[in-house]
């Protein structure tokens, strides 16, 4: 009864506004089909991403509180934060706020610590659900695919969550449903290296380099991620870091919403495969 | 300064250090890190290039068995590494955080062409990833006009300062 009350934000962030909007267009496109809402916070900001965090706790909470605020505000009860990063920084702080009420008051703006944060791959595989993604499959896809859930998208300490830790399966049920096969890896939640990737390239690229190598050895054909950061550290230094790792063929990286609108029959237009740096080309004439 | 965590609470099986990504670029692994505080070490922690490596990627705090969100602490005693005016041994990434911060703060919304030019500048190698850049902007990844403002986002930063 909970979910027919439910109304849902959608929390974009400044990476799908910018260089990863090729995840929130694919996505809305997604969520067109499936008949399901997507309506924009109004007034959003910046979550404070990894830097906030890192460097300074109060500006963190200010940040991410004023996000929940406004979207208590505008009569949401759900906040969808597509980025991995992003939605792991405001279910913190809502983590927080519900064992400290005074955490609500650090955007000084008044919020009743009632808005759920809410991960893209719960919502697509829990809510959405897995007939109405196979109902609407128009072209099954005959490909091997290499699942790849990351750090934030799983690892909230201290709270309830639907997928496993060690080796979420959320991802792959969802791949299942679109014709395509997944491989069992070791590699599906081994950190990317996330900023390291733009301050320290070198230790982030022998990261990069171990995931696409296991991906590659266990015979996917590509690999699929649901964050913006993941996104770019696979993809766009792929050819230099197979390299130096040895893999011999490349590995095409796709968001989720992106292998999900293939099987839909999205266009380009919405898809926007061509955003990336490997070539998905060759993959999506497959099936 | 009182970090939230406990660390007394650690019995060192190293869990948080074996699952480490990037344990083998740290001076002190993970659970050397919590072994030092709970022996008052608390000065040569702060001075550990390990707070700089850390990914932040959440695998020792959901692994440990004593659940101490090491993570947390890493960002904790990070924060108190820079108010404290303990020199950086990775500059490169200190740069970035307060680079990124500053970017934010305009505007309320990231500008990832500036954020990133402002960076390189900072770090003087104007040319760093310059290749990766040029192809995100060819393909319409990175754009030259900022986001628009997030109405009365810096009025609110100001008065959030003065409070």
């Amino acid at each position: 009864m909970a979910k027919l009350m439910s109304k849902v934000a959608v929390y974009p962030g400044c990476s799908l506004e910018g260089s990863s909007s090729a995840f929130q267009t694919s996505l809305k496109g997604v969520f067109d089909t499936l008949s399901a809402p997507w309506e924009t916070l109004q007034d959003w900001s910046c979550c404070g991403a990894s830097s906030a965090h890192a460097l300074d706790h109060k500006l963190h909470q200010a940040l991410t509180v004023r996000n929940l605020a406004l979207a208590g505000q505008q009569g949401y009860t759900d906040l969808l934060a597509p980025c991995a990063a992003c939605f792991h920084r405001l279910a913190s702080a809502q983590r927080d706020v519900e064992k400290d009420s005074e955490v609500a008051k650090a955007a000084d703006i008044p919020y009743d610590g009632q808005v759920r944060v809410r991960n893209i791959v719960d919502f697509i595989a829990n809510d959405i659900g897995m007939a109405a993604i196979a109902a609407r499959v128009k072209r099954r896809l005959n490909i091997k695919v290499a699942c790849y859930y990351g750090c934030l998208n799983t690892r909230l300490p201290r709270t309830a969550q639907s997928d496993d830790r060690e080796y979420p399966m959320a991802m792959d049920r969802i791949v299942k449903q679109l014709g395509a096969s997944t491989v069992d890896w070791s590699y599906k939640t081994e950190c990317c290296g996330a900023s390291l990737f733009a301050t320290s390239g070198g230790v982030s690229g022998k990261l990069v380099g171990k995931i696409l190598k296991d991906a590659a050895a266990c015979g996917a054909d590509c690999v699929v991620v649901a964050c913006p950061m993941c996104h770019n550290n696979l993809d766009t230094k792929q050819e230099e870091i197979r390299a130096q790792a040895g893999i011999d063929r490349p590995l095409p990286v796709l968001f989720l919403s992106q292998i999900m609108g293939l099987a839909f029959g999205l266009p380009e237009s919405v898809l926007k495969l061509n955003d990336s740096f490997t070539p998905v080309g060759a993959l999506a004439s497959h099936g | 300064m009182m970090l939230k965590e406990n660390p007394s609470l650690c019995y060192q099986c190293a869990k948080c250090s074996t699952g480490c990504p990037v344990s083998k670029e740290m001076d002190l692994m993970p659970h050397q890190i919590i072994h030092l505080l709970s022996l008052g070490q608390r000065d040569r922690v702060l001075r550990s290039r390990t707070l700089w490596m850390c990914a932040g990627c959440y695998a020792c705090a959901v692994r440990c068995p004593n659940d101490i969100d090491i993570t947390t602490v890493m960002d904790e005693l990070r924060s108190e590494a820079v108010e404290k005016g303990i020199p950086c041994p990775h500059p490169e990434v200190l740069e970035f955080h307060r680079n990124f911060l500053k970017d934010m703060s305009r505007r309320g919304k990231v500008h990832e062409l500036r954020m990133m030019g402002e960076y390189n500048m900072r770090m003087r190698r104007p040319f760093h990833d310059a290749a990766v850049g040029a192809k995100m902007f060819i393909k319409g990844r990175l754009h030259l006009l900022p986001p628009s403002a997030v109405g009365g986002f810096s009025r609110w930063m100001k008065k959030l300062w003065r409070s």
